[in-house]
């Protein structure tokens, strides 16, 4: 399945600046693992040392639902994929 | 009709009397309200020198115009003093139901000042405004003081008060309102000095506004939107934790006391492992975030631990900058600082500061009451709160902050002390957010993080590493931040609560001052409270050489740290000159008499001729 993909800022340095990316993949997962043989170090930036998506990221599916999806969730040709990064301190 | 009182307390303790009094009407217009009013009063009111632990110092408490109001984030209330860690001026902004509950008594603030010859608590109910004996108060922690004078006042008090690290003048004691604190820049101590040990209200509204149905149509539009605002939804799931493991990634993280930005072992500390002990949310009054988590410990020798939080940076202070990752030790020492009534960044800090000290040497155990201060060590960090809250043996000395610690030990331990005008760094690396470090270095309260934030670094727009044009950006997040301050809108508005022009429409709604329609005008009030701060420390004779950074930034590379492996801040002096330009300062760090005068900011001119260096 063929999905675009749309980028935080703070990813875009791995992918030229360029902020919508077309990837393919049955799962949000292999996506993101494409998306890594596309620009390699990005992998490295979403995910922390046990695997886990890091936190300050939400990805969330066609802008559906309240809260972000699983790496699991299955995608259709046509999907758009965002990555969102929260970054309020305190 | 307006969301304004119009009326200020004045409290002096001195002659045990209050007084009500009328906010000038220009000075809403001009400062809008909490730190900004509350700095007007505090430039106004403290001839220059004042000894912040005398009573000649004063302690404005001060709530913005959307204060008790059914907007989101925005019942918190501003603390504005001349600090005793700095010497500078001090803002700090405590959420809760306090304030709200103040407006509600009919008063938008109170002004402490002179000294109680005894302990006393400030009361206000329907009945009037009483100061009343708080003998049986004096040496509680902030948790039983609460439920006494609920006990005495009826469950609804609201209160808000100080702890024994204040009583005993910790110099970053904190005032604390349920678990919410005014937590930088010791106005704790402050309170402490003049024996006051709190404030309780009882009082039930309501609020006028200007235009009761537009505010509540622009109320209702804003919450619908925020219902399914995935920055909000991250919030109330996890607070500010989910930061920690994102930041420790990139090396802006601190560990070992700014010594490294890695932390072996941080999922321990990450959200996961925080959101697996949350037993609930809680929050400030009229926000449907509830970013609050309460955790309680579950297992081990801090089982039955609970505390509201902590946040990203309690995570820091009291965790990855001790090297500790024990989840129990962090949960039951952000309690314990909640309960003594001190700052969890300054007292971590300071810990951290002993800590490299023992590691190198320069203190030992005959030092330190014993306690072997090793990396990681957790008991030593709970014993040392505690001595520092109750200001006993090696914790009276830390109890005065890093800045004069360093000064009384010597012997080159001024390079371990990583504070800025005396008030010690919170948790983000200088060296890995070059951006963030001049905000740090310029704040006029010291190193905090509440002083803004450069969101296009953070967010990567704008590269993190670079030392050239920063200054422009550093200085619109300080103006952005004053005006924040002001409203008060919590600093996670902007995902918690309305965007700029919606905070516009708010207060025209709530005050009928057409004025706050523009966002830029509300820029220009961020920016005039900015600069009045900045002439309340030139008043005390700061200038650009207190503008800095700690000198390992500027001379050690970042070790271990991801992408900012091998980082020194290298270019200060050119982001201050960048700074300072965009602000209309001289490049000595002095608003220029043009810019004071743009600012509608004429009377303090004679003033900055006469004290600037």
């Amino acid at each position: 399945m063929s999905v675009r993909l749309k980028l935080p800022p703070i990813l875009q340095e791995f992918s030229g600046g360029v902020e919508t990316l077309e990837a393919s993949g049955r799962t949000v997962g292999e996506c993101l693992e494409e998306l890594e043989a596309q620009f390699p170090g990005m992998k490295e930036s979403l995910f922390d040392r046990q695997g886990h998506l890091l936190r300050v990221f939400g990805i969330y599916l066609n802008s559906d639902g309240l809260h972000p999806i699983e790496l699991d969730t299955q995608v259709q040709g046509g999907d758009e994929i965002v990555i969102l990064n929260f970054l309020m301190g305190g | 009709m307006s969301s304004y009182n119009g009326r200020m307390i004045r409290l002096n303790l001195t002659t045990g009397k209050s007084q009500v009094e009328e906010i000038p009407r220009q000075w809403m217009k001009d400062y809008l309200g909490g730190r900004g009013i509350g700095v007007r009063y505090l430039y106004e009111e403290l001839k220059p020198g004042v000894e912040p632990l005398s009573p000649d110092n004063k302690v404005i408490l001060m709530m913005g115009p959307l204060g008790a109001t059914t907007a989101m984030s925005v019942s918190r209330m501003a603390l504005v003093t001349k600090s005793p860690l700095t010497g500078a001026v001090a803002k700090s902004v405590m959420g809760g139901s306090f304030g709200a509950f103040l407006k509600f008594a009919g008063y938008d603030g109170i002004i402490v000042e002179g000294e109680s010859a005894k302990p006393v608590y400030l009361h206000i109910d329907k009945d009037g405004i009483h100061l009343l004996d708080a003998a049986g108060l004096w040496g509680l922690d902030t948790q039983q003081t609460h439920q006494k004078l609920r006990q005495k006042h009826g469950k609804s008090t609201q209160v808000a008060c100080i702890g024994p690290a204040g009583e005993k003048l910790v110099r970053y004691a904190v005032l604390i309102s349920d678990l919410r604190c005014g937590g930088r820049t010791g106005v704790g101590a402050v309170l402490g000095a003049k024996k006051l040990k709190g404030f309780a209200v009882n009082s039930s509204g309501p609020l006028s506004l200007h235009d009761a149905d537009g505010f509540k149509e622009l109320t209702r539009e804003i919450i619908e939107g925020l219902k399914t605002s995935p920055g909000r939804i991250r919030m109330s799931d996890f607070g500010t934790s989910y930061l920690t493991l994102g930041f420790e990634k990139v090396g802006i993280f601190p560990v070992k006391n700014f010594q490294e930005g890695h932390l072996e072992g941080i999922e321990k500390i990450g959200d996961e492992a925080l959101a697996g002990i949350k037993t609930k949310n809680d929050g400030c009054y009229g926000c449907m975030t509830r970013c609050g988590q309460v955790r309680q410990v579950t297992k081990g020798p801090y089982a039955g631990a609970v505390s509201e939080g902590p946040d990203y940076e309690t995570i820091w202070s009291l965790g990855g900058n001790l090297d500790n990752t024990d989840l129990g030790s962090l949960i039951a020492a952000d309690s314990l600082c909640d309960r003594l009534g001190i700052d969890t960044v300054s007292a971590g800090n300071t810990i951290g500061f002993a800590y490299e000290l023992y590691q190198r040497g320069i203190i030992t155990k005959k030092d330190t009451d014993g306690l072997e201060l090793n990396w990681g060590n957790h008991a030593a960090m709970m014993t040392l709160l505690e001595k520092i809250g109750n200001r006993e043996g090696f914790g009276k000395l830390l109890g005065e902050g890093t800045k004069r610690a360093a000064e009384q030990i010597g012997k080159g331990a001024q390079d371990y002390a990583i504070q800025v005008k005396g008030l010690e760094l919170p948790a983000y690396e200088p060296r890995a957010v070059k951006g963030y470090g001049l905000i740090l270095a310029t704040a006029n309260i010291g190193a905090s993080h509440m002083y803004g934030r450069p969101r296009d670094e953070l967010s990567g727009k704008k590269d993190k590493l670079t030392e050239v044009d920063k200054g422009q950006d550093a200085a619109q997040a300080e103006i952005s931040q004053a005006t924040q301050d002001a409203v008060i809108q919590c600093s996670f508005g902007p995902v918690t609560g309305f965007n700029p022009q919606q905070r516009s429409d708010l207060l025209v709604a709530a005050t009928g001052f057409k004025e706050f329609g523009d966002p830029a005008y509300l820029d220009k009030v961020g920016e005039r409270i900015l600069c009045l701060e900045r002439c309340f420390n030139v008043r005390e004779g700061f200038n650009r050489k207190d503008d800095t950074l700690p000198k390992r930034m500027r001379t050690e590379p970042l070790a271990n740290a991801g992408p900012a492996t091998g980082q020194v801040f290298k270019n200060l002096d050119g982001l201050l000159d960048e700074f300072y330009d965009a602000l209309g300062y001289t490049r000595q760090g002095i608003p220029s008499e043009v810019k004071l005068k743009e600012l509608g900011l004429d009377s303090v001119v004679a003033d900055i001729k006469k004290f600037a260096k």
